[in-house]
């Protein structure tokens, strides 16, 4: 019994479950999909299909099958992404500091601050490419200021979590500003950054891959919309489709192992 | 052991959640067969009464069932369903051709050379109706806008005219190979990196020659790359009525606009009459409409059979099919040349752009909608 | 005393990003910023130039900030409200949950331009009107945006307690119903902020992408992409003006929403 018991609570059974369920529903619609649609593969394929497809040795352009293909862009569009999250997560705590240390500088940027991640992309790229005068480095650029609005509220927000006591206590102590930093202000921000930094992990990519369909090129947007406009095969769309997904959920995963990592004293909080 | 409960309980509900979406998907399966029979009986009746091309426009035109892509495609539509009397209005079509197939679309459009292809053929991605679906052509009933050009900006026109001439003239020997050799140019474009099947490829290749060598009227064009008078005048005249921009200023400088304004002939006389130096530039980029297809067949031919080389360019080929269109990538001088299609081009020159056609390479309009007889 | 310092935080409240934006404004209309950005007129018009238009256009304009807000709104309702959902249930059942919890995440990771069109063929069949079935897609791509960011949040919210605080309800013999309606509940309200104000801009971002791909043209995203494909950036920078009016004013309310709702819970403890 008790055996069966942790069987059934075990982190890995868990997952196996979750993941079959998600199996069984794809699978059921892809069923329901394939009698009533002639083509059922621009609607929902069979996960066994999207597997073939990558499997495959067919070529699909002159010289690549579908999986070099998808890692070839995959590479180029990661890269971006790592760039632009990179420096967005830098110029996000940068701000986040900034505006806790200065009522103006919040006051000031934080309206422009989500004006800028409201601004569509479509409108910012075409500016941005002239700027740059670099497709590649617009791409790098737009990651970076789509990540860097949930790094800095978050950040912000953790800064102001900070209890008053916590404070006072510093200021008793005569502590400056840069010990109140150091000793209460950032280590308590930081499983708020984290959060940020969970949520903008993916963004990061699927900014990324939005941006690459601007304009041909290398990248796995490119790759989605040709294959989307009928160019290559449709399973490749959906290759894209399940990478991106699975590169987005590791990128949480590997988020949130950093996060124990640096921050452990939270491993000890009831989960 | 609470526990225990509290898994069997969420694994039991999680069960009753996946039946509930299973029973879900087959009371739509049924509603669905129902549909179809239905959309069965309507087709069959048609079958007998045998209707008109204009019949077929207005019925599709009231019940909202004709398609386009819009996104700057749609003004040849928009000019036939004026001239049959029609509101113009159209529904999105998305990029394949399911939305015809299930019948949300029953006018749709498709370029001869690629949609047309996937309707007719059953190769991979085809959908093979072959000879049961007919077609409406937009030159046959006078609404022709003309398609694929090639340009670039005024002021890169005038500061590299040998450039300019020298492009052109291996560009069109380029066309004129591929179009006598229409299969070895779909394999050439299918090894420059193209992810359209060969299949299909070779299918376009056949396809664009017969739009590349035939003008609206149908007459043999054998200069590639002529900019047609009369043709371009109507494409000029319909885009004035068809293309409705919000902004009054520009809109207003589109009723303006005449030939002169949109393109320059007299690059491509000289270039076809070999009248030119050594290019100015010798490095230079032509940004495509599209995706890496046969569409564009005469540049990836020129290039693969050195002709670029001959008159001393070196040329890359971008590829389109990005939401920063050509007219903008040539504009801000990303690229150099461009292909886009004379509508496009004269709403940019519209919008404050200065851009200029330098050749035709597309005599007629691709452009057809497709219905199932 | 008291009263001399509100007005003062009010003006440094309001007046700060006032007076910066005026400058960019002025720095906009003068060509400086043109200069600075090395861009020209044309792929930045002048806001002069771009007011005009929406003027000109209000009608046009209205039809399309109508169609966006209203997917934004439904949509981000629903996803709110079913990742909360969510939320509690990983709550109940911490083991399956959290699993849960990260699948839904998951579907955040798929970008919304992969999203839509998957979408926009699912609901093909919900409706014979294009009209109706496009706005089913667009909905449906705007809650499974706002969702993750509410379920991740909400979590937090629920489980992240004040210290002994669940011993205290323990103590009491409090069950599960009040245990949530007086503890959890409160506690996560707070977190339910943090996720609105990044999903409010999500759905907003999400309802114009998702436009994009519609088979029924209307919205003020599907407007900026025609305009900026025909190359009409004037145009275009209306409809961007417009997303951005849209974006400001939702957050506006849900600034006020939280001041509003925060301080009464605050009251309440």
């Amino acid at each position: 019994m008790k055996k069966l018991k942790k069987l059934l609570t075990s982190k890995f059974f868990i997952t196996i479950v979750w993941v079959v369920m998600l199996i069984a529903v794809w699978e059921l619609f892809a069923f329901h999909v394939e009698n009533i649609k002639r083509t059922p593969e621009n609607v929902q394929p069979h996960l066994s299909g999207i597997v073939d497809s990558l499997t495959s040795d067919r070529k699909i352009n002159g010289s690549q099958t579908a999986l070099q293909m998808v890692i070839e862009n995959a590479k180029a569009t990661l890269t971006r992404a790592g760039i632009g999250y990179i420096i967005g997560i830098a110029s996000g705590f940068l701000l986040a500091l900034f505006m806790s240390l200065s009522k103006i500088v919040e006051k000031t940027s934080f309206p422009y601050l989500m004006l800028i991640q409201l601004i569509p992309i479509l409108g910012m790229a075409p500016i941005i490419n002239a700027i740059t005068g670099d497709i590649a480095k617009s791409r790098i650029i737009i990651a970076a200021i789509l990540t860097f609005y949930p790094v800095a509220t978050n950040t912000l927000a953790g800064f102001k979590s900070v209890q008053r006591e916590k404070h006072e206590l510093m200021y008793s102590y005569a502590a400056n500003k840069f010990q109140i930093y150091t000793k209460t202000m950032i280590p308590a921000c930081i499983p708020y950054f984290f959060t940020g930094l969970k949520i903008s992990a993916p963004m990061a990519i699927t900014a990324s891959i939005l941006v690459d369909t601007l304009q041909g090129g290398i990248g796995l947007g490119c790759l989605l919309s040709q294959s989307l406009k009928g160019a290559m095969t449709r399973y490749v769309f959906w290759d894209i489709v399940f990478f991106s997904a699975v590169i987005g959920i590791l990128s949480f995963y590997i988020m949130g192992i950093i996060e124990i990592m640096m921050c452990p004293y939270r491993r000890t909080g009831k989960r | 052991m609470k526990n225990l409960r509290k898994t069997m309980a969420f694994i039991a509900a999680m069960t009753m959640l996946t039946g509930a979406f299973a029973s879900c998907g087959s009371s739509e399966n049924s509603s669905e067969a129902g549909k179809s029979t239905v959309s069965e009986s309507s087709s069959s009746s048609g079958q007998t009464a045998e209707m008109s091309d204009s019949d077929r426009i207005v019925a599709a035109a009231q019940a909202g069932k004709v398609g386009n892509w819009g996104l700057g495609n749609e003004y040849e539509i928009l000019a036939l369903l004026t001239k049959y009397g029609q509101k113009t209005e159209y529904l999105s079509q998305a990029f394949d051709m399911d939305g015809f197939d299930d019948d949300s679309i029953t006018l749709a459009s498709a370029m001869t050379y690629n949609e047309l292809g996937l309707v007719k053929n059953d190769y991979e991605g085809g959908y093979g109706y072959g000879d049961t679906v007919g077609i409406i052509d937009m030159n046959n009933e006078g609404v022709a806008m003309l398609e694929d050009n090639l340009f670039c900006t005024k002021e890169f026109a005038e500061k590299n005219p040998n450039t300019v001439k020298a492009f052109i003239s291996a560009s069109m020997k380029g066309w004129e190979y591929a179009c006598e050799n229409p299969e070895e140019a779909a394999q050439i474009v299918f090894e420059a990196g193209s992810s359209v099947s060969s299949d299909h490829q070779a299918y376009m290749a056949s396809e664009v020659k017969k739009l590349v060598e035939t003008d609206t009227k149908g007459n043999t064009v054998n200069e590639y790359g002529k900019m047609d008078e009369e043709a371009m005048q109507q494409t000029l005249d319909l885009a004035k009525e068809y293309i409705s921009l919000d902004d009054s200023t520009a809109a207003s400088k589109l009723q303006t606009l005449t030939l002169d304004d949109i393109r320059d002939t007299s690059y491509w006389e000289d270039a076809s009459a070999d009248d030119f130096g050594d290019p100015e530039k010798t490095s230079v980029s032509v940004q495509l409409k599209w995706l890496p297809q046969c569409q564009f067949m005469g540049y990836y031919v020129a290039k693969a059979k050195g002709y670029y080389d001959e008159v001393g360019l070196d040329v890359d080929i971008v590829s389109g099919g990005g939401d920063i269109g050509e007219t903008t990538a040539v504009n801000n001088s990303t690229v150099d040349f461009g292909v886009t299609w004379v509508s496009n081009l004269i709403s940019a020159d519209a919008g404050g752009m200065d851009l200029l056609e330098i050749a035709q390479v597309y005599q007629r309009s691709g452009l057809v909608l497709v219905y199932k007889k | 005393m008291l009263h001399s310092k509100k007005v003062r935080s009010g003006v440094t409240n309001i007046g700060c990003p006032l007076l910066f934006g005026a400058a960019l404004v002025a720095s906009w209309q003068t060509g400086l910023l043109h200069k600075i950005l090395k861009t020209d007129e044309y792929i930045l018009p002048y806001p002069m130039r771009i007011i005009d238009i929406m003027k000109e256009n209000s009608d046009k304009i209205m039809l399309n900030v109508n169609a966006s807000v209203k997917v934004a709104l439904i949509g981000l309702l629903l996803g709110s409200v079913l990742g909360y959902l969510i939320a509690i249930i990983a709550t109940v059942f911490p083991k399956y949950g959290s699993g849960g919890l990260t699948i839904v995440s998951a579907f955040n990771a798929i970008p919304i331009v992969a999203l839509a069109p998957v979408f926009i063929n699912w609901t093909k069949d919900v409706s014979d009107i294009a009209e109706e079935r496009s706005m089913a897609a667009k909905i449906l791509v705007v809650t499974v945006t706002s969702m993750a960011a509410m379920s991740v949040n909400a979590y937090r919210g629920l489980t992240e307690l004040p210290p002994f605080s669940e011993d205290l309800m323990k103590t009491y013999a409090a069950g599960r119903l009040t245990e949530f309606f007086k503890l959890r509940f409160p506690n996560s309200v707070p977190y339910i902020f943090t996720a609105l104000r990044v999903s409010v801009p999500g759905s907003v971002i999400g309802a114009l992408v998702s436009e994009y791909f519609a088979e029924y043209i209307i919205g003020v995203g599907r407007q900026i992409r025609e305009n900026i494909l025909i190359a009409q950036y004037a145009t275009a920078w209306a409809y961007i003006v417009t997303a951005c009016i849209i974006g400001i004013v939702m957050y506006a309310i849900l600034m006020l929403a939280e001041s509003i709702i925060l301080k009464a819970c605050l009251h309440r403890t």
